[in-house]
């Protein structure tokens, strides 16, 4: 079987075939989103696991709690907003609430995802309504890699999981092969204690680039992946955040309520640092490539790069 | 086709006594919405439905669906009966610390399939567990339940083209017809008419019964088990409040108390001991 493993989008159907090669209770749920995620592979080989029941988002994901509550395992993927937004009271009330073990799989994660599509099909928000749902995993792998690695390391979690996708277009980050480290941040760059880079997801060769940019200026960062937004790693980060003092926290999402809004609950309840949230500044995006649509809604290199200088100088006037 | 229904009738009844004490012990709860439904679910727990109340998630279960989620006092009392709880928990009906919880929460109590409340779901979550059976090949039956009122919510009719489609013989969904809604006459607030033509144009095996009829019901649920290749509706025509003389045709017992005369009088007519 061909295995494409560029994107996330493939990296979701590769994972399930993965998935579904060991076990018997792996079933895909689409809403009219087998293309978008180029699943005809997967439907060749097990057609009998594949629930097709057409556009409609909130029946998905009540169906899923019927499937999930029977004993089996389904994995629902659709454009993240109509999952989060439309069928939002469907994932907490009748899958998160009762503790299904139900997989959404949201694509489209970001401006990045969304691109050229427009607002309608950007999803920005998607990561801060879940963080609100007791008991949901949020994940946000950096790569297609990761989005399967990340379906493995997930498949066994009592109750929901979200994982974020994008539109079929991300780079690679991470080594083909590399697993997913669910619950726990890694740290990828280590070369001082200046400032934490903290990102996840399409964004996180930015932060890489930034770092190296502020390296060339004598400015040593740790770049932190926190992939796992929920639960976080809340002992990981507060020891990064003990020996930095301040962060950039890098999303293509709104600041409000997802990871930088994390990161922020964790320095207000747990460690004192100084913080600059980059991200979309509570607004919406617009039509564009992905790449410029990052750098004109403030996640380019140089405004990460910025983002270091201003936290860290936050940082010494304090102490001044 | 003849059926000896004294004993459901009887069961029918208990249900209904049970209702009354638990709204009255409570103080609150959904009394009318609960006996429109009690002879459908006495029918579902004591004769048609294959359940081991031992071995609650036994996985070749029969399984049922509230999707009106506010009439669970009529199923927790059909639960308990049934033996899955002691009945002397009923009373507990929407207090701290109880297994009983205002709208049903399957992992709490024993017996439950599914977790229900907000209405238009149930319907969806019955295909789930139907196209579950189809692909686990069991050959359990899933019941719901669904308000008249309830038809306004878009999701109903989302599964109902989704279950009409995959030919699920093995969903049954009762409409709980009772006419009224919690703001007044389902005519007057929202319209859904006419129901079965609806269900019959998604490709729906349909009937309309008396809902309080329990040779009906039986029978109605006897077709629809012998209809394998179409989904099944079943419009019960029922009374909101049937039973008790001074709740039917008054829709404020749509969400009311009972107080010590109304209570007494209830368990007069309801042949129990006040």
């Amino acid at each position: 079987m061909s295995r494409i493993t560029d994107s996330t989008r493939e990296g979701f159907t590769n994972g399930l075939i993965d998935l579904a090669q060991q076990r018997d209770d792996i079933v895909f749920v689409s809403t009219d989103s087998l293309m978008v995620v180029k699943g005809q592979p997967f439907l060749e080989r097990w057609p009998e696991r594949v629930v097709e029941l057409g556009i409609s988002e909130q029946n998905g994901v009540g169906v899923c709690a019927g499937l999930a509550s029977s004993g089996l395992t389904p994995y629902i993927c659709t454009y993240a907003g109509f999952l989060t937004m439309r069928a939002c009271e469907q994932m907490r009330t009748f899958v998160a609430y009762p503790k299904l073990k139900v997989r959404f799989i949201g694509a489209n994660g970001g401006l990045f995802g969304g691109n050229r599509e427009g607002v309608s099909h950007q999803f920005i928000e998607d990561i801060g309504i879940l963080r609100t749902i007791p008991g949901f995993t949020i994940l946000c792998p950096a790569d297609g890699g990761q989005v399967r690695a990340a379906m493995k390391a997930s498949v066994d979690i009592e109750g929901p999981v979200y994982i974020r996708i994008g539109s079929g277009r991300e780079e690679q980050v991470f080594p083909p092969e590399t697993p997913f480290p669910l619950g726990k941040i890694r740290v990828l760059r280590e070369y001082g204690d200046d400032v934490a880079l903290v990102a996840h997801g399409f964004v996180l060769n930015r932060v890489l680039k930034a770092a190296e940019e502020l390296k060339a200026m004598g400015v040593m960062a740790k770049v932190v992946e926190a992939a796992t937004v929920k639960p976080l790693d809340g002992e990981g980060l507060a020891q990064v955040l003990e020996a930095t003092g301040c962060a950039v926290t890098v999303e293509d999402h709104t600041v409000v309520g997802g990871l930088g809004s994390a990161v922020a609950e964790l320095i207000a309840d747990r460690v004192p640092a100084h913080l600059v949230r980059l991200g979309l500044q509570d607004t919406y995006g617009e039509s564009g490539f992905p790449e410029e649509l990052l750098d004109t809604y403030g996640m380019s290199v140089s405004d990460i790069v910025d983002g270091a200088l201003r936290v860290i100088g936050k940082k010494k006037k304090k102490k001044d | 086709m003849s059926h000896d229904t004294a004993y459901l009738e009887e069961c029918a009844r208990q249900i209904r006594r049970d209702v009354v004490e638990m709204v009255y012990r409570s103080k609150d709860g959904h009394p009318s919405p609960s006996f429109s439904s009690a002879d459908i679910i006495a029918s579902l727990y004591f004769e048609v439905m294959n359940l081991d109340p031992a071995n609650p998630s036994w996985e070749d279960r029969d399984r049922f669906v509230l999707s009106k989620g506010h009439a669970c006092p009529a199923l927790y009392a059909a639960l308990a009966r049934r033996g899955y709880f002691p009945p002397e928990e009923l009373t507990t009906l929407r207090t701290l610390n109880s297994h009983l919880q205002g709208h049903p929460y399957q992992p709490k109590t024993k017996g439950l399939d599914a977790t229900t409340g907000s209405l238009g779901n149930g319907v969806s979550i019955g295909l789930g567990m139907a196209l579950a059976g189809r692909i686990m090949k069991k050959d359990y039956q899933v019941y719901v339940i669904t308000g008249d009122g309830e038809l306004g919510e878009g999701l109903i009719w989302e599964a109902a083209m989704a279950a009409g489609h995959k030919k699920l013989g093995n969903l049954t969904v009762f409409i709980d017809n009772n006419g009224y809604q919690s703001g007044g006459c389902v005519q007057d607030v929202s319209g859904p008419y006419p129901i079965a033509d609806k269900w019959e144009a998604f490709n729906w095996h349909t009937q309309t019964i008396d809902g309080h009829d329990m040779s009906q019901i039986l029978d109605a649920l006897e077709r629809a088990r012998a209809v394998t290749d179409r989904p099944s509706a079943i419009i019960a025509q029922t009374v909101k409040g049937k039973g008790l003389s001074f709740m039917v045709g008054d829709n404020t017992w749509h969400k009311r108390v009972y107080t010590d005369e109304e209570y007494a009088q209830a368990m007069k007519e309801l042949g129990g001991k006040a």
